[in-house]
């Protein structure tokens, strides 16, 4: 379960590394900017209910037992 | 003023900043060598000094280049340079952050379990620290600074966690309003943005206190310790300028501003906030959860 949040990590990056290239080659006329920010926030409201719910079901071995686990 | 073509730089006249910031780089150096001297220590108000006029520096020098913006004295040349300029900054950010991040993955994944005996470390752990187990978190076969409990994730970095993906949401509406030329909207979900940020603040100077008056964590508590407080620091001092930024491009939109085709200084403030946000996820992941 450790690999999804990996990988949702890593297309947030995309996404965040792509939002700064049409930032410096859209001269501002771009909309991709705004659309790939858009993008990245969609995943990590996604990769932040993902943890909450491993946290919950176990999936994932936490530092800290919590009261989010059985 | 007439308009410059493309290959000409706008060159400021009488341009004072330079040489002011560079009296407060060296005010502020000699003041902390000054506090260094450990057999007669110096006042600190050399150095106070020297960050003063630093800002002074900022606040004059960035409020002539929005004048000078405003007045349309800038070509593509300068604003290609302003662009350029943003990828550099934030590339010794990622640099940065890169090197806080790769000495937790270092010490977690490598020196932590061969201190407790794992791969070629056996003998490392059999003669110097016998009965060191090396598991995460940990302050060391030393136990620096003695027991600590670390910070409940579900706790306060769950709300400051709730509270940055919140404030990223209100920023990309602002964003997406400010495309639509709805300026009314973008003062008001930038101001929401900079209100989040501010409470995100407050919670983690609230952890940091009780970190170290209920749990014992503090910098000095071995490995664990260091990496928490650098990443989380810095984090932190992170979101200080980020709200500022945000807080001055409101006003700057609250005074008319930026146009939907035109508005670099709130997008390269908005790309960074994001940043920032990210980082924190990063942080939140790999710090307080896993």
């Amino acid at each position: 379960m450790k690999y999804v949040i990996i990988v949702l990590l890593l297309f947030i990056l995309f996404s965040l590394g792509s939002a700064m290239f049409y930032l410096v080659k859209g001269q501002g006329q771009s909309k991709n900017t705004v659309k790939f920010l858009t993008v990245r926030v969609v995943l990590s409201v996604l990769l932040f209910l993902f943890i909450i719910l491993a946290a919950k079901m176990g999936w994932i071995e936490t530092q800290s037992p919590s009261f989010l686990q059985p | 003023m007439s308009e410059l073509s493309k290959d000409q730089y706008y060159v400021p006249h009488l341009a004072k900043w330079p040489i002011v910031g560079s009296i407060g780089l060296t005010t502020t150096v000699l003041g902390a060598i000054n506090m260094l001297n450990s057999e007669n220590p110096g006042t600190p108000w050399v150095m106070y000094l020297g960050f003063a006029i630093i800002l002074f520096m900022m606040f004059g020098w960035f409020g002539d280049v929005i004048k000078e913006s405003e007045n349309n004295l800038y070509n593509t040349q300068v604003d290609t340079s302003f662009r350029m300029g943003m990828v550099w900054f934030i590339f010794s950010e990622v640099m940065f952050f890169a090197g806080f991040f790769g000495a937790l993955f270092y010490a977690r994944t490598f020196s932590v379990p061969w201190l407790g005996g794992e791969g070629t470390g056996l003998a490392t752990n059999e003669v110097l620290y016998p009965g060191y187990e090396g598991v995460w978190p940990t302050n060391g076969p030393g136990d620096l600074n003695g027991h600590y409990d670390i910070i409940d994730p579900y706790h306060l970095p769950l709300v400051n966690t709730l509270l940055l993906l919140t404030s990223s949401i209100t920023i990309t509406i602002a964003h997406h309003a400010l495309r639509a030329n709805n300026r009314a909207q973008t003062i008001i979900w930038l101001i929401a943005t900079v209100i989040l940020g501010a409470i995100f603040l407050y919670y983690q100077a609230e952890e940091y206190i009780e970190a170290y008056q209920q749990l014992n964590l503090k910098l000095s508590s071995g490995i664990y310790g260091s990496t928490f407080f650098m990443l989380t620091g810095f984090h932190g001092m992170h979101v200080t300028l980020g709200t500022i930024m945000i807080a001055i491009i409101t006003i700057r939109v609250i005074k008319g501003h930026f146009r939907p085709e035109s508005h670099f200084g709130f997008e390269a403030v908005a790309w960074y906030w994001h940043f920032v946000d990210v980082v924190w996820l990063g942080l939140f992941i790999f710090v307080y959860i896993l």
